[in-house]
């Protein structure tokens, strides 16, 4: 059944704690930066190499591939408190979350060699190739599709949804390479493959995002010669393998700290103007840090979890289905408290950040896994007990 | 040790599941308590237990207490546990007057109690106070505080209950302290609040508990358009919002409880209602709605912990109150403070 186990932190993990808000007080104190949005925010590779650097990037990775055989408690520390920073984390953040510890996984000696200690040390940005035009949810379905020739694959389709592909290097593609007349389930005969972005026929076009932004790609793969050696896993084992990088997508503190600044900023503008603080303000904070405290503990619950061999899918669906919804909370409460029309005018850290929150909160429950997915993973966990009073 | 003694709990379950059916729960309305319920579990010393065996307590932790709680509110029992464990048994102790053998209570409302000279005086509600066989009462004059011990006989009950039928009395107090058992003590009205506020999270969140799994249940079993309606993508969307609720409630008790056992969790606390309060309202809608129909009637159980949960979001403290409380100490640690201070 359902378990969130409180967690009480060791003091070597209290002590990591405090060594990173010292590292990010001295690399970026306070106003010398833009923050961003949780993972959202921006691409700053010398930033990602000076985390590779402190050892705080492939933390739960093998020492022996530049990792440094540290726990997703350590992991969940130091994303925890680079999230609340606003830290561009954009350039080594899929690579870190995911495809750094999927390669560990599934990978072969070689692969892990070639890649892992770069993820390691913030060289290489990665991106996640599920989505595609006419698959979303229900992923099995999609169309793209690797055809044997030779010493390789050569890769046909297109991938979209995909953050930074004209920035990053490297992509992990889930493709059919068995035909789906094939097989009996659309969840068989799909494979994963290591791709170059920079390789031939792969196209990375920026879709402009709700806020003028263009980090959101469409990625179109034509007849992209794959070597075998970049084969991730077995060959029909994608979706296993996929599910198991799923895991590490959710649950995780980028899934409810998102529009964590703007409570902080609010209250930095509210401490500045000095009156005295209206009721109004109190039960915004109060709700708002109540339910931070929460699912800071739960959230923490589902890390240690993994670090003793569990399998926590369930929590981490339900974890992130509420995570995000209470993102998309906390921005409406702030508009709501302020009750005046954001402007592109205002430069403050506070109206920047309300601007791009006040657009890009939708996509919260969207990426990731919508959270109509999400329940429907967690509803396979609600089981009956068979005894009712 | 951060944790209950399992065979506590596991005892305790035992003996619940065989006294306190759905049967004794409605019978226990009228009265406004099971005093079957009662009798079980203090024959084994259970509403004692977290108070030390020196001051006559049944000793264990504040952890094994909780546990307690819990099952009293996974159970829906009708029976004055945390009055007796966490708050007016709690102070009876410490201020060294004698615990008596049958149910302690305990005012809750600090703003009601007056202490002028020699007389002490309050009009409000007491819970379970026609059942208990002391009304534990912390009085505070000129800057020391005062444990009164008072008798039935001492004042005047009239009966009422919540809106789950357990006794929420109204009792008249006009007395000069010299008649009554008193002690002066170190103990603040706050931190008395707190214990009752914990005890409400805690009942809660085990009432949330076993809400969440009886929809889960019901929902299977039930059939419309020939399958279990739990199969609806619409009825899942329920069962999620009751077993998140369920299992924010659970982490904040949890996380509340430990901070009490180690020392100062008035954080923690005033934060646990705040989500155990928005866990009531969203779980108990999603269970009822999953219910249909059937949830709404006397003949199935779902209302025994509903009630309950309605009732106990307004004692000890309201809701707006404990809101406010996690807000200005958030605002107090100023903004570069603040996470540290919410996720610690």
């Amino acid at each position: 059944m359902i378990e969130f186990r409180p967690v009480e932190l060791t003091s070597a993990e209290r002590q990591l704690r405090t060594e990173v808000i010292e590292f990010l007080k001295a690399e970026l104190p306070l106003g010398s930066f833009i923050p961003g949005l949780g993972m959202n925010a921006a691409i700053d590779r010398e930033f990602s190499r000076k985390l590779g650097e402190h050892g705080y990037l492939g933390m739960a990775l093998p020492t022996l591939y530049g990792g440094h055989d540290r726990s997703a408690v350590d992991r969940f520390i130091v994303v925890e408190q680079l999230l609340r920073w606003g830290a561009p984390v954009g350039h080594h953040w899929v690579a870190d979350r995911q495809s750094g510890p999927v390669i560990a996984k599934f990978g072969t000696e070689a692969q892990k060699q070639r890649f892992l200690p770069d993820i390691c040390s913030g060289e290489l940005g990665f991106c996640i190739g599920m989505s595609e035009p006419d698959s979303g949810s229900d992923l099995a379905s999609i169309s793209s599709k690797a055809t044997k020739d030779g010493n390789g694959w050569v890769l046909e389709g297109r991938k979209i949804w995909t953050t930074s592909a004209h920035e990053h290097d490297w992509i992990i593609v889930l493709c059919r390479t068995t035909r789906r007349d094939d097989v009996d389930d659309k969840r068989q005969g799909l494979s994963q493959l290591i791709v170059d972005l920079k390789a031939p026929g792969v196209q990375a076009t920026p879709i402009p995002f709700i806020d003028g932004t263009a980090d959101f790609c469409e990625v179109v793969f034509d007849n992209v010669f794959v070597p075998d050696d970049l084969v991730l896993g077995e060959i029909g084992q994608g979706w296993t393998q996929n599910t198991s990088e799923l895991a590490y997508e959710r649950g995780g503190p980028d899934r409810w700290l998102s529009s964590y600044l703007l409570l902080e900023e609010l209250l930095r503008d509210e401490a500045s103007a000095g009156t005295d603080v209206p009721t109004a303000l109190l039960d915004l904070v109060g709700d708002a840090v109540a339910n931070y405290w929460v699912l800071h503990h739960l959230s923490l619950s589902v890390a240690r979890a993994i670090d003793q061999g569990g399998a926590p899918a369930i929590e981490s669906s339900l974890v992130k289905e509420m995570g995000t919804r209470f993102e998309q909370d906390a921005v409406t409460a702030v508009l709501a408290y302020l009750d005046e029309a954001p402007n592109t005018s205002d430069r403050s850290t506070l109206g920047r950040l309300l601007i791009t929150a006040a657009l890009t909160q939708p996509s919260f429950t969207i990426r990731g896994g919508t959270n109509e997915v999400l329940r429907s993973v967690a509803a396979k966990g609600l089981r009956p007990s068979g005894v009712t009073r | 040790m951060s944790a209950a003694d399992p065979l506590l709990v596991e005892t305790v379950e035992r003996l619940l599941a065989n006294v306190c059916t759905f049967d004794e729960i409605e019978h226990a309305e009228p009265e406004g308590w099971s005093a079957a319920t009662w009798t079980a579990l203090a024959d084994a010393g259970f509403p004692l237990v977290g108070i030390d065996e020196a001051t006559g307590g049944s000793g264990g932790t504040i952890f094994d207490a909780a546990a307690i709680l819990s099952a009293i509110g996974r159970f829906a029992a009708p029976v004055p546990v945390a009055e007796t464990a966490l708050t007016g048994g709690w102070l009876l102790a410490r201020a060294g007057l004698a615990l008596p053998d049958g149910p302690v209570t305990v005012v809750d409302d600090q703003s009601s109690i007056t202490l002028v000279g020699d007389r002490l005086q309050f009009d409000t509600t007491v819970a379970w106070a026609r059942h208990a066989e002391r009304i534990a009462v912390l009085a505070t004059a000129n800057g020391s505080t005062t444990v009164v011990s008072l008798r039935s006989d001492q004042v005047t009950v009239t009966p009422g209950s919540n809106l789950a039928g357990e006794a929420r009395d109204r009792v008249v107090c006009n007395l000069a302290l010299r008649q009554a058992e008193t002690n002066i003590v170190d103990i603040t009205s706050s931190s008395l609040v707190e214990r009752g506020a914990l005890s409400r999270v805690v009942m809660a969140a085990g009432a949330l508990g076993a809400v969440a799994q009886m929809t889960v249940d019901y929902t299977n079993q039930r059939h419309q358009f020939g399958k279990p309606v739990a199969t609806f993508q619409a009825v899942q969307l329920h069962l999620i919002t009751a077993a998140q609720s369920a299992v924010r409630a659970q982490m904040a008790a949890d996380i509340a409880v430990r901070a009490l056992a180690m020392g100062d969790a008035s954080f923690e606390i005033a934060a646990a209602r705040v989500i155990v309060d928005d866990a009531i309202t969203l779980g108990t809608r999603a269970a009822h709605q999953a219910h249909g129909a059937m949830g709404v009637t006397r003949e199935y159980p779902l209302h025994h912990f509903t009630r309950r949960l309605w009732a106990w979001r307004h004692e000890w403290g309201t809701t707006r109150d404990w809101r406010r409380r996690v807000g200005e100490r958030s605002i107090a640690v100023g903004p570069d403070n603040l996470f540290a201070f919410a996720a610690d």
